[in-house]
């Protein structure tokens, strides 16, 4: 399981502030992740919404659906050693649309996460290829670190024909996708380039003196670009610095792994915690200093925001969860951003019609309309909503093999919407429902910061 | 030998099923009558605890020992009735060491197994605990489900050539030349099975013995021969919540009181109870104020029970008994003991015996000795056998299987199933149909609602008792009408609808007292779903013939009557 093993810790040059250098983990909870969710089910009252709302339950008519796999399941669970989940959970895409759907709070994706956690630990054979396939998909980040270090090689070796037949067979990974791109200059290495938090800080000072606001200003934010912006799609990371620089927010880049997103979805909860103590203990000494966390990819902000207090108990959690936001949200709070936006026109590049698909994670963080309503009255774009379907791949849910024809089915909505629409480029905040609509429509995908950028930015 | 003797048991809860099933495995002739279910009167409503000994081990160290030796009879004997939870006394800071240390003390003299833990150890092991607990004493307490027990009990006689009747009520006691000959039975639905709209009738039932074991009823069958049997019913309320917040048997540890123990029972934790004299058994005020005061007492012992969900609350009352010569002004004085009474020896009348008091754990015990005294009447020397024969699913069986490759099922539904059926399992589980779940709450399949059926008849509740179908959290909302179809096409519509309906009925019942919060939701949602979709809000379709001429035929269509008619067939949006 080499392959699996998380990297060394030295893979990122140290970038200022380096919060790890006082971190001293401390193992408070080692138990922690055993949550009794019964008293969960006492919030449902069966009333199915959950199910009617599953993509997956709609095309999967072995997968019993939310309401079976959280309320239903919890409350027939039993304590002893020996009580096993249902596999069933392993159908589960965690697109965690039930917790939307849900008219009376019932927690179901923390009890289908915590479940599923229990069922990998437990139940699932760690030799199997299920396992190993599940554990490198989850683990992306450790391939995309060092697929970054040879982004050319690993292009061309990662969507080589042969190579690829080999992947499906062997570990039942789809043939039928494209790999990412890798880049060949990372977000964190063009943002060591170009000097970190102190060119960060000069450029926003400069902003601030643009615009008339005093110097001295307590704005500054710490970003949660994730893996994706960093390894495969920079220029959503450099847009999000640009864009907050350009309202005078000072950006910092702290040390930080995988948001545990794909971990979760595949019941990876020690990978996933061990990334979380990562992440929370550099963002909570942050949120400390009066620094709010932005991630640019609302699965990442999700995590941050619901998953890591439900299913975590490390120290600051709960703060870094109160101070987490999405990237645009943040700036529709603190900032006249619909004002500057209609005052703003676009051209070149990105002047263009949108298909814009809003990812089943932004929708539960009440996001889901943002981009359209925020882009309606700027001239040079237009962005149109292809409706409240998911796009079917949910992570990794997608790539596995046995999973694609479900993952294409229940995108097909989607992709019919995406047709239909004006434009022929897509738009989205998730980096895999960006891969889904272009494996689907074959149109280019940029991300809401992007046109930001191109609006607001000189 | 003679003839063999017929015996007419009235009462079928544990007491009565017990006396049947051991006096059918001696091999006598035995009638069982019981005037609605198997468990109806008080074994349906107590709170499933099999007793260690440890809440009498103070106050009625008889009973306490006779509580141990029982306890482990069970488990070997009605292992699939049976989950061995474990127990704990705890001690608020506020409650008495003396006490505390009495009742380790009395453990001890009893023979129970008992261990002092500290407050530490026992919220590890029930985290749900309050933070300021003292400390506990640990006790091999149980779980046991009194409706199965009782119906493997029933079952047990039945194999051993029983007759059992249920909704068949005694009306007469049969007296001739100064003895008991036998009694007078009104059937609800004519004898056998029970199945709805069936002519009922009246039926004697000629018996060389009677014995009544009717428990808080002792004292009206006793009226039928004029004796005086005062038993003094008292009843106590129980709060079902929705899931279980302990795992373990919770005590509060302090000398006998009101609300004072959670008993976590299958998917659910039962909260107990209160006792006061009622006058009559069937007739009493449930009040509300008696569900409020068990949640905030019990509170104290367990804090998240205050914002819990309840499902809902029943009352039983107990059979107590106390000799006439001791007059206990409270009945949490009265003795759990149980008392034989030979209406020969007492009042001159023979062929018949009550046993009246005593309390479920010692229900087998008590029926041994019924079947003692009874074959003596007889002079037949059989042995008893039902400490060491196990009931029927309990024979030997592991719960852990592969459910999914066995029975097609999911784990938590094929765990459950297995759990309740015991040693039937394979015969139940193993279909050839389709077997989709009908009860999502408790996880209960078609398989084992038709295997339920096929024992009771057309009886709904029958089934309810057997399965646990329709006891969870929806009460029966999303799963009666799938209960009643499944009766189809054995019975027809009148039979099954009527069946149906009374199932509704019983499951609203109980949800009367718990109509807040969540449950209030939930019961909100039923009768929506109940009304828009099985026309239950009083359509006539439920009574007289519909005459569907009077509707119009819609919007749009040739002929129409929309603006004439004064009914609006379209929902209201054409006429109002």
């Amino acid at each position: 399981m080499s392959d699996a093993e998380t990297p060394p810790e030295t893979e990122f040059d140290p970038v200022a502030p380096n919060t790890g250098e006082e971190f001293e983990p401390v193992d408070v909870f080692p138990d922690s992740d055993d949550f009794d969710l019964r008293p969960g089910a006492d919030s449902c009252y069966k009333c199915s919404t959950c199910d009617t709302n599953c993509p997956v339950a709609e095309v999967d008519d072995d997968f019993p659906g939310p309401k079976f796999q959280g309320p239903e399941q919890w409350r027939l669970k039993q304590s002893d050693d020996d009580h096993e989940i249902d596999d069933s959970v392993m159908d589960c895409s965690n697109c965690m649309r039930c917790d939307n759907a849900c008219p009376s709070g019932v927690p179901l994706s923390q009890m289908h996460n915590t479940a599923r956690g229990e069922y990998v630990s437990e139940q699932m054979d760690k030799l199997s290829v299920e396992y190993i396939r599940n554990r490198i998909l989850a683990n992306y980040r450790t391939s995309a670190f060092f697929a970054s270090k040879v982004p050319r090689l690993a292009n061309f070796a990662m969507n080589f024909g042969p190579a690829r037949w080999v992947m499906e067979k062997t570990l039942g990974v789809t043939s039928e996708r494209d790999f990412p791109a890798f880049a060949k200059q990372t977000f964190r290495d063009w943002w060591a380039d170009r000097g970190g938090q102190v060119q960060s800080r000069e450029n926003a000072k400069a902003a601030r003196k643009r615009r008339g606001l005093p110097e001295d200003a307590d704005k500054k934010v710490a970003y949660f670009h994730g893996c994706y912006s960093n390894y495969n799609t920079p220029e959503v990371g450099k847009a999000m610095v640009r864009v907050y620089e350009e309202f005078g927010y000072e950006v910092v880049a702290p040390e930080q792994k995988c948001s545990g997103t794909p971990m979760f979805a595949n019941g990876m909860l020690d990978d996933a915690r061990r990334h979380a103590e990562t992440n929370v203990s550099s963002m909570s000494e942050l949120v400390d200093e009066g620094y709010h966390a932005i991630a640019s990819c609302t699965s990442c902000s999700m995590a941050l925001r619901q998953e890591y207090p439900e299913l975590f108990d490390i120290d600051g959690i709960d703060k870094v969860a109160e101070n987490t936001f999405e990237a645009v949200e943040y700036l529709r709070i603190h900032e006249d951003l619909k004002g500057e936006v209609q005052a703003a026109d676009v051209d070149g590049d990105l002047a263009e019609e949108f298909a814009y698909h809003a990812p089943c994670h932004s929708r539960n963080q009440g996001l889901d309309r943002q981009a359209v309503e925020l882009f309606r009255d700027l001239d040079g774009a237009e962005v149109e909503d292809v409706g409240d379907s998911c796009s079917g791949i949910s992570g990794t849910y997608g790539w596995k093999e046995e999973k694609y024809e479900k993952s294409m089915e229940i995108g097909e909505e989607m992709f019919e919407h995406m047709e239909h629409a004006e434009g022929e480029t897509g738009m989205t905040e998730c980096p895999t429902c960006a891969m889904q609509m272009e494996h689907g429509s074959g149109y280019e995908i940029r991300h809401p910061l992007e046109l930001l950028e191109a609006a607001l930015v000189e | 030998m003679g003839p063999t003797p017929h015996i007419a048991v009235i009462g079928g809860g544990s007491t009565g099923a017990g006396i049947a099933r051991d006096l059918a495995m001696r091999g006598l002739d035995v009638t069982l009558v019981e005037q609605g279910n198997l468990t109806h009167g008080t074994t349906g409503r107590m709170h499933g605890l099999l007793h260690s000994g440890g809440r009498y081990a103070v106050s009625d160290q008889a009973s306490a020992t006779e509580c141990i030796e029982e306890n482990r009879v069970l488990r070997d004997i009605a292992s699939h009735c049976v989950e061995m939870t474990g127990g704990l006394f705890v001690k608020r800071p506020e409650d008495s060491e003396e006490y505390f240390q009495k009742k380790l003390n009395g453990c001890e003299e009893c023979g129970i197994p008992a261990e002092v833990v500290s407050g530490e150890e026992a919220r590890a092991m029930e985290p749900h605990l309050a933070k300021d607990i003292d400390k506990a004493i640990s006790v091999p307490d149980g779980a046991i489900d009194p409706f199965r027990l009782v119906v493997a009990n029933a079952a047990s006689a039945q194999e051993h050539g029983a007759r059992i009747e249920t909704h068949s009520k005694v009306t007469d006691l049969i007296v001739e030349s100064g003895e008991v000959v036998g009694i007078e039975v009104e059937h609800d639905s004519g004898p056998g099975k029970r199945v709805h709209g069936t002519e009922g009738g009246t039926e004697e039932i000629r018996a060389d013995y009677v014995v009544n074991a009717t428990g808080a009823w002792a004292g009206r069958i006793g009226d039928m021969a004029g004796l005086d049997i005062e038993v003094r019913p008292s009843k106590g309320v129980m709060t079902i919540m929705n899931i279980r917040q302990v795992d373990t048997v919770i005590n509060r540890c302090r000398p006998k009181g009101d609300a004072d123990i959670v008993v976590p029972h299958e998917t659910t934790a039962i909260l107990g109870t209160t006792d006061e004299e009622v006058e009559d058994p069937e007739d009493y005020p449930e009040e509300q104020w008696e569900v409020d005061m068990m949640i905030d007492t019990l509170s104290e012992l367990i804090p998240m029970l205050d914002e819990a969900r309840t499902i809902r609350s029943f009352w039983g009352v107990r059979p107590l008994y106390e000799p006439p010569d001791v007059g206990s002004d409270d009945p949490t004085d009265i003795t759990r003991d149980f008392f034989l009474l030979d209406h020969d020896e007492r009042d001159d009348l023979p062929g018949m015996t009550s046993i009246v008091g005593g309390k479920f754990t010692t229900y087998r015990m008590m029926g041994e000795q019924i079947a003692d005294h009874v074959c003596g009447k007889f002079g037949i020397d059989a042995d008893c056998r039902t400490a060491d024969e196990p009931l029927p699913g309990s024979e030997d069986f592991s719960v852990l299987r592969d459910y999914m490759d066995e029975f097609g099922l999911r784990s938590p539904i094929g765990r459950r199933s297995v759990e309740r059926l015991g040693s039937r399992a394979d015969d139940v589980l193993k279909t050839d149909g389709p077997n989709p779940t009908v009860c999502e709450c408790e996880g209960v399949t078609r398989a084992e609602i038709q295997d339920a059926i096929e024992g009771s008849g057309s009886d709904l509740n029958a089934v309810r008792i057997r399965t646990r179908a329709s006891m969870g959290n929806c009460q029966g909302g999303f799963c009666s009408h799938r209960m009643a179809s499944e009766l189809h096409s054995e019975y027809d519509e009148p039979v099954v609808r009527e069946a149906w309906d009374e199932l509704l009925q019983e499951r609203w019942k109980g949800q009367r007292h718990a109509l807040w919060g969540e449950q209030l939701s939930q019961a909100a949602l039923n009768y929506a779903l109940h009304a828009t979709t099985q026309n239950r809000d009083q359509d006539p379709a439920n009574g007289d013939p519909v005459d569907f001429s009077a509707f119009d035929s819609g919007r749009g269509q040739t002929g129409s009557s929309v603006d004439s008619a004064d009914v609006a067939a379209d929902g209201g949006t054409d006429g109002y």
